[in-house]
């Protein structure tokens, strides 16, 4: 008898229900294309993340969200990262109050040795600390640098492994996808 | 009377302290050095500079900076410690190059700290020199008070043997010694820095051999004084981008970047 009731599509609250359910379900599955999977996919979305920089401060994804994130893995005895830092930095100064933020990963190095590599290079952008290297083995990364392009919706839209911007160009062209004049 | 004293705190205190807060502007402290005015921030442990910049000037300045050759440029590293040695606590000659280009009119200098012609890993001092010469600040990693052996127990063959004996599956991966040196490692204590003069090795497995791959490989830093392994970690590969159309594969030695 029950049964009958709950089926009835004379009974207007199910309906409603249903149509909610419907809802639901559309919205879930269109989400459940970009859900989380166990290393970075372009087009998925980014694992969450949760390390502090080198002025204490804290950063997630969460944080992030609604900015153009370069999210950046490196260490300071790899000579590639350290070609590519002044460029990278240029184009965050620049692109800064427009929403593209630059998080450089440092990965299983001290605070020292990475506050006075960014001296020395005197870039701007946060600098988050991976000391054990964890952050680093949830994306997956086995070579330096790496970065992930994030989108504001937190979508991964680039993973780009090894010397990719020691020139301007790359970084240029890629940034053309976001802002209007980088 | 309670407004009254929390009007006085207000009227004297609130100054006070942010006249202290002012001093802290750099995220460092003002030391006046021979007459300039300098933010500093030091090591706990070292009790050496971290960051030195400049207030209101620059720590060098460089004439004909765009007519200097590379080879000049590295010259700046000695001067810029010779200027500043009682803060630095290091000796110029202790320096080594490590690296120097040129990006966008702007230098980029770093060297090495040395102990008895031995690296000190990780150990850095570098600045940027700007398009009109101003070196405006500097970044170190230095140990003023490094103490270390400067001779081995332990035979190279011997500490080779120990170094290989910690990767598992050694010879299935073929792994290949693609760097080796001697270093001085410090390891931080709470309250002290253990210095280890170390057999410092980097292997590979065969296939991180292509350019393009990204299977990475370890770093394992033996004692050269007992044979204990003081270092054993997964080793990230360091990638450029270019790869030839032509290329072949180089020989190992010639193409990994040893992790110091």
């Amino acid at each position: 008898m029950k049964r009958k009731i709950l089926y009835s599509s004379s009974n207007p609250l199910l309906k409603i229900l249903s149509i909610g359910l419907l809802f639901s379900l559309i919205i879930f599955s269109c989400k459940g294309e970009r859900e989380k999977s166990p290393l970075p996919k372009l087009g998925n979305f980014a694992i969450d993340f949760n390390c502090k920089d080198l002025q204490g401060e804290s950063w997630n994804l969460e944080k992030v969200k609604g900015k153009i994130v370069l999210l950046r893995f490196w260490a300071d005895w790899c000579p590639y990262c350290r070609y590519e830092m002044p460029i990278i930095d240029k184009y965050y100064r620049k692109l800064k109050k427009e929403g593209f933020l630059v998080l450089a990963v440092n990965v299983k190095q001290s605070a020292e040795v990475a506050l006075a590599f960014i001296t020395q290079t005197d870039v701007t952008f946060p600098v988050p600390l991976d000391s054990d290297g964890s952050l680093a083995k949830r994306y997956g990364v086995y070579a330096i640098p790496t970065n992930f392009l994030i989108d504001r919706e937190g979508v991964i839209r680039e993973i780009l492994i090894g010397e990719v911007f020691r020139e301007e160009k790359p970084l240029r062209d890629l940034l053309k996808n976001y802002f209007p004049s980088p | 009377m309670q407004k009254i004293i929390s009007t006085l705190l207000i009227i004297f205190i609130l100054p006070l302290s942010q006249g202290f807060s002012e001093t802290k502007k750099f995220g460092g402290e003002i030391v006046h050095f021979k007459g300039q005015k300098l933010s500093i921030q030091w090591d706990s442990l070292t009790h050496s500079p971290l960051v030195i910049r400049a207030v209101e000037s620059n720590l060098l300045e460089i004439k004909n900076i765009s007519k200097l050759s590379r080879k000049e440029i590295t010259y700046t590293g000695p001067v810029l410690v010779n200027k500043y040695k009682p803060l630095l606590q290091i000796e110029p000659d202790k320096l080594r190059l490590k690296g120097a280009e040129k990006i966008s009119d702007t230098w980029y200098v770093s060297y090495w700290q040395t102990f008895g012609g031995v690296i000190i890993y990780e150990s850095s001092l570098g600045y940027a020199i700007d398009s009109r010469g101003r070196i405006k600040s500097l970044g170190a990693l230095l140990y003023p008070k490094v103490q270390a052996p400067v001779n081995n127990k332990v035979s190279h063959q011997e500490a080779l043997k120990i170094g290989q004996a910690q990767i598992k599956d050694f010879k299935k991966l073929k792994c290949i010694l693609l760097a080796e040196s001697i270093l001085i490692y410090p390891i931080k204590k709470k309250n002290s820095i253990d210095y280890y003069r170390v057999y410092a090795f980097n292997f590979f497995p065969q296939e991180a051999l292509h350019p393009a791959s990204v299977v990475g490989g370890w770093a394992v830093f033996v004692d050269t004084q007992t044979g204990k392994v003081v270092l054993f970690e997964e080793l990230l590969k360091p990638l450029g981008c270019c790869i030839p159309e032509d290329w072949v594969p180089p020989k190992p030695e010639e193409m990994m970047k040893p992790k110091w």
